[in-house]
């Protein structure tokens, strides 16, 4: 993928992302409302590519006016994320040069795999996430199940335990997808299916949207390092 | 500009630990009372996640989930102010930490919103003040064992904002 396209398509990415996230918002206070109605109607502009640079820059704004209000991150995770890939991509629009362009996207690619191997390597080394104990108690007693009947999970030590070393391997063994563009599609769509199951079973719908927004940044960080001869 | 660049920095250098130790888990309970006084005997848990929930649903939150967000934006409060002195321990002091008031108005304001949107599940009319606490649910041993560990202010009904 060439730098240009993977620009583009991670403003359309994480202008959809933010859009979805704005729209949760537009039934919240009012002064909260003063904040996401600005981000939704920036958001459609990036999607559009309308003043990509400026429309960045605005975001990144309210941004930091949304951090302050919220005393930090609304949505953890998430709001990190998509603070990332904002600051990531304002900087690319606003790079002198296709080099600091590169240095900057390519920022974002370094990060977005750090992302999965370092939560691989911090559960590794947990003898809790390698007994299966760990996921035990996120079904059991965290605030993340959506329902009820999913805590019944807690009680099949078996499924949880390979469940665990799936997630652990799989994280700690990102990077090395790296390597050719068909390995990395196939652990983009498998961590895009990661993302999406949590979402389905924990609720946290806006890491996916964010994550997979960052997800052209690795596919020409991919081309860039391992192809360009 | 330093607090904004504290808030900043853990985004644009992220520590990446998702999951990595799973502590302690809260729950936010509140209970109405008739007057400021009134000894609260009555405790229920806010937004209890409902027995099932279909694929159907599942679908739609991916892209609609507003009131489960919010739900874990006030767990983030709530450790906020856990990680702040306890409302015992300030009264002891007679200073009440800003941030602990920050976080108590916020989760007590979103509460009382959420009463007075929603007053078919919980009717409200009988009740001037409203208090909150938290509870800690961990595991002993094979068992989980909860603690209260916070009680709020009480709040009169009617000086929120719900604007």
């Amino acid at each position: 993928m060439s730098l240009d396209d993977a620009i583009r398509l991670t403003e359309i990415l994480m202008g959809f992302a933010f859009a979805q996230q704005s729209i949760e918002h537009l039934k919240s206070p009012s002064n909260e409302r003063r904040l996401f109605i600005p981000r939704l109607l920036l958001s459609i502009l990036l999607i559009l590519g309308i003043q990509t640079p400026w429309v960045t820059a605005l975001l990144l704004l309210l941004a930091v006016v949304t951090l302050h209000r919220f005393q930090g991150p609304y949505n953890g995770g998430a709001d990190r994320m998509s603070l990332l890939v904002l600051c990531s991509l304002c900087l690319v629009l606003f790079a002198p040069s296709q080099r600091w362009q590169e240095i900057a996207f390519g920022y974002l690619a370094l990060q977005l795999v750090l992302s999965y191997f370092m939560s691989g390597w911090v559960k590794i080394v947990n003898p809790d996430w390698r007994s299966g104990r760990a996921l035990c108690d996120v079904f059991q007693f965290s605030v993340y199940p959506v329902s009820e009947s999913l805590r019944l999970w807690s009680q099949s030590p078996r499924l949880l335990f390979v469940m665990s070393w799936g997630v652990m391997l799989f994280e700690l063994l990102f990077p090395i997808s790296l390597l050719s563009l068909t390995s990395l599609g196939i652990a983009l769509v498998i961590a895009a299916s990661f993302h999406f199951a949590n979402a389905c079973l924990f609720g946290l719908n806006r890491f996916f949207w964010i994550w997979v927004s960052a997800y052209p940044s690795l596919l020409w960080f991919q081309h860039r390092i391992f192809t360009t001869t | 500009m330093l607090r904004t660049l504290k808030l900043l920095l853990p985004a644009l250098l992220p520590s990446w630990r998702f999951f990595d130790v799973i502590g302690p888990s809260l729950r936010i309970q509140f209970t109405l009372l008739g007057t400021e006084h009134e000894t609260p005997y009555e405790w229920q848990e806010f937004r209890p996640r409902p027995t099932q929930l279909s694929l159907a649903k599942m679908l739609k939150r991916m892209v609609w989930n507003p009131v489960w967000n919010e739900s874990l934006f006030l767990i983030s409060c709530a450790e906020n102010l856990l990680e702040q002195p306890t409302r015992h321990d300030a009264n002891k002091k007679e200073t009440i930490n800003e941030n602990v008031n920050e976080n108590e108005n916020e989760i007590l304001t979103r509460i009382i919103n959420e009463l007075k949107r929603d007053t078919s599940t919980i009717p409200i009319t009988a009740a001037t003040h409203l208090q909150f606490r938290l509870l800690l649910v961990q595991r002993q041993g094979s068992a989980l064992q909860q603690k209260v560990s916070f009680h709020s202010r009480i709040q009169p009904l009617s000086a929120q904002d719900t604007a």
